[in-house]
C-alpha cells in the first residue's frame, strides 16, 4: 500500500513475556526504515494512542523491529492487554539523534531497568565495528532480569540487583565504581532513570570519560516543533537533539522551570512513562 | 528601482515594536520555556510569539498530536500550556537573558479570561500582545472567539486599555475580512498576523481511523501559502497602514519574500521548524538580504506591498 501519512503499518510476528512488566515485541514492518542504535520510532495505536519507543533491535533483512514495552500507563497497557501475534501497529520513524560509535572502542554499556532495551542494538552495532565491549545491567530485583543471556553473548556481562538474588546485591553504580577504578574506557553509554545517569555522569565527568546517554520526557510531536520535550536549561529538544545527548548535560539539569510547566498540568517531567 | 544600495536595512517596526529583522516565531512553536526562546534569539528570529497561554493549565490532546503530510502539517495540541500564573515566571525569566522582543500569545474563552491573561503577561513583561482568535481545533477558544465579530472587538478594545504596548491579532483565514478588521481598527488593533492553521483532519486508510486524537486539527506548511498570500494582499490592499505579520508556509527566503511583497512588513515562521531546524531564522534573512540588495531595496520597508504599488 502506498504510504499517504508518516505511519508504516507494522504487524507482530511474536511476543516474548521477559518480566512480569515487560514484554518484547517483534513487529514486521511493510516498509524498511533502518534505523541507528538509540534511535525511537513513534508507535501509534489507531483510537489509543501514540508513543515514543526506542529500537532495542532492527533485523534489517526482514524489516523486524524489536520493541521492549513495560506497561507503565494507557497505551502499554492497552498493548499488554489487546495486543496478540497479527496485531496491527503502526510505526512512525526512526526519529532523533543516535549514539556515536567509533571503530575498535573499548566500550562500556550500563542499563538500569527496562531502560536497557536500546543497548542491545547498540551493542550489535559495536561489534560490527569491531569495538570491545563491558556491560553493567542493573535490577531492582531478581524476578526483574531479563535480556542478560542476550548480552553475555556480545560481551563480558555483569549484574546488579539490590535484592541481590542475581549478581552483585546492590546498584549499578556499585558496580560502576569497582569498574571504573580498574580500567579505562574510550566511551561509556547509558540508559535508565535520570536519577541514575546523573551519578554515572558525575563518575564519566571525574574519571574524564566521554559518556552517551538516554534522556527520556513526555514526547509530543516527536519532530522538534512543540517544545515539549525540551531538557532545562540548555533548552535542548529529547525528540531532535536527542534522545541521545554528551553526558556533561546530566551535569547542567537542575529544577528548573520546565518542571514547573510541566508539573502543573499534572505531567511529570520524567514521564514519558506517564504517557505510556 | 532604486540605485543599488550597500548596506541593506533589515530592521523593520511594527508600530511601537523594534524588530533587528522581520522573521518572528509563530505562537505554538517552541516557545514554551525561556531556554527554548533563547535558542530561538540565538538562531536568528528578530522577535519571538510564546505558545497561547490561557488562565488555567491545559494539558492538551493525547497523541498523535502532529502529522508531516510532505506538503504540510496537521496539528492538535490542544493549547497545551501551564496557565498564566505558572507562564509569567517564564517570562520574566526570559525577559533577563533575551533582547529581541518577546510577544505574548493570549488566549481565552470570554472576555475576562482574555483581559486577565493579557494583564498578567504585560506585568511579566511582554513586549507585545497577540490574541490568538483563530486556533481552529480547540472548542470555545481561538477560531470561536473570532468568528464573534462584536465580542471580539470589545475583547480587543479591552486589552488595548489596559496596554500601552502594541496588540495584534491574529486571525484565521475565514475572519479576515473588510468588515471584520474594520472593527478592529476602531477598537484600536495595532498589528494583524493571519493566517492560523486552517481546520483539517487526516485519515488513514489502512486503519480507516483518524490520525489525530481529536481527529480534526490545523494544517500548516507550504500548502496554505498560496491562502496566506491572497490574505494579506486584501489586507493590505485595504489598510495599507496597519502592520501585518505573514503567517503561513514560510520555509525559505524566497516565501518570506512573497508575503513581504504583498504587503507584509514581518514574517512568521513556524511549522518550517520541524522540517529545517532552527537555522531556517538565519537562512531566511541572510537570503532575503541578498534578494534586496540585487533588487536594490534599502529596506524592509520598501518592500512591503511592493506588488501594490507597481
Amino acid at each position: 500500500m502506498v504510504l499517504r501519512d508518516p505511519y508504516i503499518p507494522a504487524t507482530i510476528i511474536e511476543i516474548n513475556q521477559l518480566t512480569e512488566n515487560i514484554r518484547e515485541y517483534c513487529v514486521k514492518l511493510d516498509k524498511s526504515i533502518d534505523p541507528e542504535p538509540g534511535q525511537f520510532a513513534m508507535i501509534w495505536i489507531p483510537k489509543v494512542g501514540e508513543i515514543p519507543i526506542s529500537f532495542a533491535d532492527w533485523i534489517c533483512e526482514e524489516k523486524i523491529a524489536v520493541f521492549v514495552i513495560a506497561r507503565v500507563g494507557k497505551v502499554t497497557g492497552y498493548i499488554q492487554e489487546n495486543f496478540k501475534t497479527g496485531s496491527k501497529m503502526y510505526v512512525r520513524g526512526p526519529l532523533g539523534r543516535s549514539f556515536t560509535i567509533r571503530e575498535g572502542a573499548k566500550c562500556l554499556l550500563m542499563g538500569g531497568g527496562y531502560g536497557l532495551a536500546p543497548l542491545y542494538y547498540l551493542a550489535k552495532k559495536l561489534l560490527e565495528k569491531k569495538c570491545r565491549l563491558k556491560i553493567i545491567l542493573g535490577f531492582k530485583n531478581g524476578s526483574d532480569v531479563f535480556y542478560v543471556n542476550k548480552f553475555r553473548v556480545l560481551g563480558d556481562t555483569e549484574i546488579s540487583t539490590e535484592d541481590g538474588k542475581i549478581g552483585v546485591r546492590g546498584t549499578l553504580i556499585d558496580v560502576l565504581e569497582k569498574v571504573m577504578n580498574s580500567e579505562r574506557y574510550d566511551m561509556v553509554y547509558a540508559c535508565g532513570r535520570e536519577e541514575l545517569l546523573i551519578k554515572i555522569a558525575l563518575i564519566c565527568n571525574a574519571k574524564n570519560t566521554p559518556l552517551e546517554v538516554s534522556m527520556e520526557r513526555l514526547i509530543k510531536c516527536g519532530q522538534g516543533v512543540c517544545g515539549t520535550c525540551v531538557i532545562e536549561p540548555s533548552g535542548l529538544l529529547v525528540c531532535r537533539d536527542g534522545p541521545v545527548f554528551d553526558g556533561k548535560i546530566l551535569l547542567e539539569i537542575k529544577n528548573h522551570s520546565s518542571e514547573n510547566f510541566t508539573r502543573s498540568i499534572k505531567i511529570v517531567c520524567r514521564g514519558a512513562s506517564d504517557a505510556k | 528601482m532604486l540605485n543599488k544600495p550597500c548596506t541593506v536595512d533589515m530592521k523593520v517596526c511594527l508600530k511601537s515594536l523594534h524588530l533587528i529583522n522581520p522573521t518572528v516565531l509563530t505562537s505554538g512553536v517552541l516557545g514554551v520555556s525561556y531556554s527554548l526562546m533563547k535558542r530561538v534569539e540565538e538562531a536568528g528570529a528578530g522577535a519571538i510569539t510564546t505558545k497561547t497561554i490561557t488562565k488555567e493549565p491545559r494539558e492538551g490532546y493525547w497523541n498523535p498530536v502532529f502529522v508531516d503530510l510532505g506538503y504540510g502539517y496537521v496539528n492538535a495540541i490542544g493549547l497545551r500550556n501551564p496557565g498564566v500564573d505558572v507562564f509569567r515566571e517564564e517570562i520574566r525569566r526570559a525577559k533577563k537573558i533575551i533582547r529581541i522582543p518577546i510577544i505574548g500569545s493570549v488566549g481565552g474563552r470570554d472576555l475576562d479570561e482574555f483581559v486577565y491573561v493579557a494583564e498578567e503577561m504585560l506585568e511579566a513583561g511582554c513586549d507585545s500582545l497577540e490574541l490568538n482568535l483563530s486556533c481552529p481545533h480547540v472548542s470555545g477558544y481561538g477560531g470561536d472567539i473570532g468568528s464573534d465579530v462584536e465580542l471580539t472587538s470589545k475583547i480587543i478594545k479591552e486589552v488595548k486599555s489596559i496596554s500601552e504596548k502594541p496588540v495584534s491579532a491574529k486571525l484565521s483565514a475565514s475572519h479576515a475580512k473588510k468588515n471584520f478588521i474594520e472593527k478592529y481598527i476602531d477598537a484600536g488593533i495595532d498589528i494583524i498576523a493571519a493566517i492560523n492553521t486552517l481546520r483539517a483532519m487526516v485519515v488513514n486508510i489502512d486503519s480507516m481511523t483518524p490520525v489525530l486524537s481529536n481527529i480534526v486539527g490545523g494544517l500548516s506548511g507550504p500548502c496554505i501559502r498560496p491562502i496566506a498570500l491572497a490574505v494579506i494582499y486584501d489586507i493590505h490592499r485595504e489598510f495599507p497602514d496597519i502592520p501585518l505579520i505573514g503567517v503561513g508556509g514560510v520555509e525559505d527566503w524566497m516565501s518570506a519574500v512573497e508575503m513581504i511583497l504583498v504587503g507584509a512588513s514581518a514574517v512568521g515562521i513556524g511549522s518550517a521548524i520541524a522540517k529545517k531546524g532552527l537555522s531556517i531564522f538565519k537562512e531566511i534573512v541572510k537570503g532575503l538580504e541578498k534578494y534586496m540588495e540585487e533588487k536594490g531595496f534599502r529596506s524592509v520597508k520598501d518592500l512591503t506591498g511592493y506588488i501594490h504599488r507597481n
